[in-house]
């Protein structure tokens, strides 16, 4: 249990310096991604890399911008705010990631938009996003966000198992893919669980912050690897 | 049955064909991209419009197609941009 206390003992420091690992995991992969999607003008990977434009923005938010302490009315005003674009950046980044193994089905031949963060398409995604995250508000819960990501992760999990079944001898990150996608699922999963049974119970959430790390770095890993021959 | 290209193998296969001509009159090209002469008018649209090709005419109104520095970057990186999007199921 040591681990534990000495986490515990310092959580203030610790989480900011977590957020600023996935802020900082999440701009090499936007960045390297970026230089690919300019590249081959590829849809997929412009969804991917938005999905970990907004993973980024979500944690910066939630762990450099919430923690600042303001009283009073404005601080409860902040707060609010702060964690409203919190769930609204995670949120999108979700979907973006599920649209990202999607998008081939879905979209017609030639179908080009001139902005993949603003399209009519995308604009469903906004609108659910945010729908979520006034039914949380309005509740005081973060019941709506755990089950839409529940519910995300397991589609991506149940794709990306297909995917490494299919092609997985021939490609061997899809192995790696399905397990990020795979831990995501238990992270929600227990996110939901402590929140709604647990009372916030802190090992489990330490454990959850562990795996939210490990996801993170199978990911940057792949992303590293593959584009390492890149200019 | 031969396995149907995808987007990006004949986006690289035209490139290719232009790269190693130099330059190209859109007859000989639409040969060796294997197209229907459809298929083969949207790719070469896209292409302009991406800036990976460009288009010459000459004094007799004959067109021409040449490779762009762009054209050329992406014909480098396309084993990595493949791999990467195969081995994230993109």
């Amino acid at each position: 249990m040591y681990f534990y206390d000495w986490i515990l003992l310092n959580k203030e420091t610790l989480k900011v310096l977590y957020g600023a690992v996935i802020g900082l995991i999440c701009a090499v992969i936007v960045l390297r991604t970026d230089r690919l999607f300019r590249l081959s003008l590829h849809q997929g990977i412009r969804y991917f890399r938005n999905a970990f434009f907004f993973f980024g923005i979500g944690f910066i938010i939630r762990y450099f911008l919430s923690p600042l302490d303001f009283s009073g009315r404005e601080g409860i005003i902040y707060h609010s705010l702060a964690n409203f674009l919190f769930e609204y950046f995670l949120v999108m980044a979700g979907f973006f990631l599920l649209y990202s193994l999607l998008w081939k089905r879905l979209e017609g031949k030639g179908e080009n938009y001139f902005s993949s963060l603003f399209n009519f398409r995308i604009l469903v995604f906004h609108i659910m996003a945010i729908l979520i995250v006034i039914l949380d508000t309005v509740w005081r819960s973060y019941l709506f966000m755990f089950s839409s990501q529940i519910i995300i992760f397991t589609i991506t999990c149940a794709i990306s198992l297909v995917n490494y079944a299919e092609n997985g001898s021939k490609h061997k990150f899809l192995k790696f893919y399905f397990l990020a996608m795979l831990l995501s699922l238990v992270a929600w999963v227990l996110n939901a669980l402590i929140a709604l049974a647990l009372n916030w119970h802190k090992v489990v959430l330490t454990d959850i912050y562990i795996i939210n790390l490990l996801i993170f770095l199978l990911f940057l890993y792949g992303v590293v690897k593959l584009t390492r021959k890149i200019n | 049955m031969a396995k149907k290209r995808e987007r990006l193998e004949i986006i690289k296969d035209i490139l290719e064909s232009i790269r190693s001509s130099r330059q190209i009159k859109p007859t000989r090209l639409l040969y060796s991209s294997n197209l229907s002469p459809q298929m083969f008018k949207e790719y070469i649209n896209e292409l302009v419009k991406k800036e990976f090709i460009r288009i010459e005419i000459d004094d007799k109104d004959k067109k021409t197609f040449l490779i762009t520095k762009k054209g050329n970057d992406f014909l480098a990186e396309y084993k990595v941009i493949e791999n990467f999007i195969e081995n994230f199921g993109l």
